[in-house]
């Protein structure tokens, strides 16, 4: 069953159609890579389908629901955690979470055993009652990563997840993902970073200029483009291949 | 002026010693300049205030004004003395609390050493650079305090007296200085950066206040005429920098040089030289030293407290108390919060708290009365009525201050998350603001007035609650519906249409009006009560249902 299901899906912004008739559906229980180059329409498409945009032409349910209509359901069960997320940054981990946890309306004594547990698993127990004015990115992104799983959503939106996380959280956020998949969540990850996409995704979309331009696993997308890694398929289907002359020019430049 | 002065800078290039470029310490000094004016100065600023408005020079003309205004006492006081001694406390003081407030991001600017240090730029130069800045910096501030005094003081009392006088603010200037470097050593030595940053808030806020009550309070406490007979310097007055400034002027104008004269010369002259030389060669070297060690730790770790065991916060206990599970209850817990730790918040909101306490002052001490005479008739008048409304509305101020905040993009968090009654959002935070803030100083008012009044105004301080509340969410919902922190501080606030703001005061007026009229019958005030609450229950009830399209997004 298709948890997420998009069709015919456009979005214009003062006259300027940023996605241009997008058709996808998702089946539960995978990790989808959403990859594109800047102004693609990434992030756009991540915010419908979270129901924060709710102006938009086409079709989109969510969990078999019509996102225009539920979206309140809707996010009660799936999880966001966006790209350069702010938080509140006088608040302590411990108050954020609270906070974040009592929108979702779930009640205090879970709240407390979740965030003492999650973020002791973080790593950031010492730091739990600690305003995060002084936080680095990585711990931050952290605190963000638990605020947008704290209610066990059913599908979770990712942008630029890892972005900060020193080596090891790394590690433990990808296997953290695949844990969530095997456990049947969708994950719906958009980043820059193509190896970590190539490596998780069981489905690779990648979007330019407001379309799909390649759809499929990595293996399809491998054998139909005839290159070896996903930036190779990246760069050759999002039609920038002089990157050596620019690159030259730019030395050049220096002199 | 920046021009002038840098200019002024190049008529020192010779002396500088050879290790310093002279041509890298004039782009660090001017960049640094740059910064100074686009730093924003205590909270002169407003919403309109475009970007590249030069934020110094406001603060400057300010400065200038209140000089102005120190300038005329040099014609109103007969006693040169008294005069000379208002002169230089108020440099003093004016000084060390701009540095305080201020400076501070130039102190402890540790940002230097990342950006500059990784330059071909000797230590050396840097360091001339900063003293530079610092002195331009000093320069600045120094002609916009004294620029009136002294030329009314040349004018009165002849040159010179009026050289003498400009190097005796030269002296203030340098106690100042040290003062400020003392205050941030023991600041340093006994706390971390955060808390230093907390302290200034607070600083930052006082100044705020005491220039509001200078403005308003001390031409009604000043009587001019009493002051124009002569007056005794108690012993201990010996002991204060501006009176030796002062006497060392008097010497000077009188032409007596008798022991004290030339005691207090000696003070005036030696402390500041001898302060400055102490400053130099141990301070300063000390200081830098503690301000390397403050980058290192950044983050503190809380130390001892077991998380498992989480102490219930007054925040927490107050929502239970006040609140809707939910939505309702974690809005007020993070207003709670967040109002007492935001630093913009608590600059823009805070000194109203303490305008209060003016208004109270300015409204029940009328300028044509003397203030005995004034404290003497409370009783038999109504004044009352002042202190049971007037907290009301500087509170209610904090309902669009708290709608704005820098940290306005963490608001995201209230789209993503299933909020489907977002008017419980505005309640809660609404709320917090009118049990954290309203009512302890609904409180304060209520124990002067029983101190003045006695029992009798216990009904009306009853009856002015239900009546306070009541305005104060007809505010609230007549006012555009923000979520709480969540527009950008710069953005142009949708100011409410005219008729509703007409509504709005007719109504809160018409309330008002019938507790003045209700007085001298207060048992009627109980059968009032009644349709208060009634509103108040009404109005709660019709905000918490909001809908999504009546709160005001981004």
């Amino acid at each position: 069953m298709s948890v997420i299901h998009i069709s015919n899906l456009k979005k214009e912004y003062s006259g300027n159609y940023v996605l241009k008739n997008i058709n996808l559906d998702f089946d539960s229980g995978q990790i989808i890579g959403y990859i594109g180059p800047n102004g693609a329409g990434k992030s756009t498409t991540i915010k419908i389908l979270t129901g924060i945009i709710q102006e938009f032409e086409g079709d989109v349910n969510v969990l078999g629901m019509d996102i225009r209509k539920n979206a309140i359901d809707v996010k009660q069960r799936i999880g966001y955690i966006p790209e350069n997320a702010v938080l509140y940054e006088v608040l302590t981990p411990v108050e954020y979470l609270r906070f974040v946890g009592g929108l979702y309306q779930l009640d205090e004594a879970t709240i407390d055993r979740k965030t003492n547990e999650l973020l002791r698993l973080f790593d950031l127990h010492d730091k739990a009652n600690v305003r995060m004015n002084n936080f680095s990115k990585g711990m931050r992104q952290k605190v963000l990563l638990i605020s947008g799983l704290i209610h066990n959503p059913d599908i979770i939106f990712l942008d630029e997840p890892l972005s900060g996380l020193d080596a090891n959280a790394v590690i433990l956020v990808k296997e953290i993902l695949l844990q969530l998949k095997l456990a049947g969540k969708t994950i719906f990850y958009s980043s820059h970073i193509m190896d970590v996409v190539e490596k998780i995704s069981d489905r690779i979309v990648i979007i330019y200029k407001g379309e799909v331009i390649a759809d499929g696993s990595f293996e399809t997308l491998r054998s139909e483009a005839h290159k070896g890694s996903l930036e190779t398929i990246f760069t050759s289907l999002t039609g920038n291949e002089q990157h050596q002359s620019t690159a030259g020019e730019f030395v050049e430049a220096l002199k | 002026m920046n021009k002038l002065l840098l200019k002024l800078v190049y008529l020192f290039r010779s002396l500088m010693p050879t290790e310093v470029d002279f041509d890298k310490m004039m782009i660090i000094v001017k960049a640094k300049l740059t910064m100074d004016t686009r730093r924003v100065y205590l909270n002169y600023k407003s919403a309109k205030q475009k970007e590249n408005r030069n934020h110094l020079n406001t603060v400057l003309l300010i400065y200038g004004f209140f000089g102005l205004m120190i300038g005329f006492l040099v014609f109103a006081l007969p006693s040169f003395l008294l005069c000379m001694i208002i002169f230089h406390t108020y440099v003093l003081f004016m000084m060390a609390m701009t540095l305080i407030t201020d400076f501070s991001t130039v102190l402890l600017d540790t940002a230097d050493n990342q950006i500059i240090l990784s330059r071909p730029v000797s230590s050396k130069t840097i360091f001339m650079a900063r003293l530079v800045h610092i002195m331009i910096y000093l320069l600045q501030f120094t002609i916009a305090l004294s620029l009136f005094p002294i030329a009314f003081t040349f004018f009165k009392y002849g040159p010179l007296t009026g050289i003498g006088f400009c190097v005796t603010t030269f002296l203030t200037v340098l106690l100042a200085v040290f003062t400020t470097y003392l205050f941030y050593l023991i600041m340093l030595r006994f706390s971390n950066e955060q808390k230093i940053k907390e302290i200034v808030t607070y600083f930052q806020i006082f100044m705020t206040i005491f220039f509001a009550m200078a403005y308003q309070i001390v031409p009604r406490i000043i009587n001019f005429k009493s002051l124009a007979g002569s007056f005794e310097l108690h012993w201990y007055a010996y002991f204060l920098p501006p009176v030796w400034m002062a006497l060392l002027l008097d010497g000077l104008h009188s032409l007596s040089f008798d022991r004290l004269h030339i005691l207090m010369a000696a003070l005036a002259i030696g402390m500041p030289v001898i302060t400055f030389w102490v400053l130099n060669k141990y301070l300063a070297p000390y200081f830098s030293k503690k301000l390397s060690v403050l980058n290192n730790d950044a983050v503190e770790v809380s130390k001892g407290t077991d998380n498992n065991v989480q102490k219930r916060s007054i925040a927490q206990k107050l929502s239970t108390l006040v609140c809707k599970k939910g939505f309702e209850r974690s809005a007020f817990e993070m207003t709670w919060k967040i109002t007492g730790r935001d630093k913009q918040f608590r600059l823009q909101f805070y000194p109203s708290l303490a305008y209060i306490l003016i208004f109270v002052f300015v409204f029940v001490f009328r300028s044509n009365q003397s203030i005995g005479e004034s404290w003497e008739n409370l009783p038999a008048s109504s004044n009352f009525l002042v202190l049971i409304y007037v907290p009301l509305f500087t509170i209610s101020m904090g309902i669009m201050v708290m709608a704005f905040n820098e940290n306005f993009q963490a608001s995201w968090i209230f789209y993503s998350t299933p909020v489907d009654k977002p008017g419980e959002l505005l309640t809660g935070s609404l709320k917090a603001l009118l049990v954290k803030y309203f009512l302890p100083a609904y409180l304060i008012m209520f124990v002067l007035a029983l101190y003045i009044w006695h029992w009798a105004v216990v009904d009306d301080f009853f009856f002015g609650l239900c009546n306070n509340i009541l305005c104060f969410f007809i505010m609230a919902a007549l006012t555009p519906h923000y979520l709480p922190f969540s527009r950008q501080p710069s953005t142009q606030q949708q100011t409410g249409k005219v008729v509703v703001v007409l509504v709005q005061m007719v109504m809160i007026g018409a309330l008002i009006g019938i507790h003045y009229v209700l007085i001298k019958f207060p048992i009627i005030f109980y059968a009032v009560i009644p349709f208060l609450v009634a509103g108040v229950i009404a109005i709660l009830r019709n905000l918490q249902r909001l809908p999504w399209r009546r709160i005001v997004t981004a």
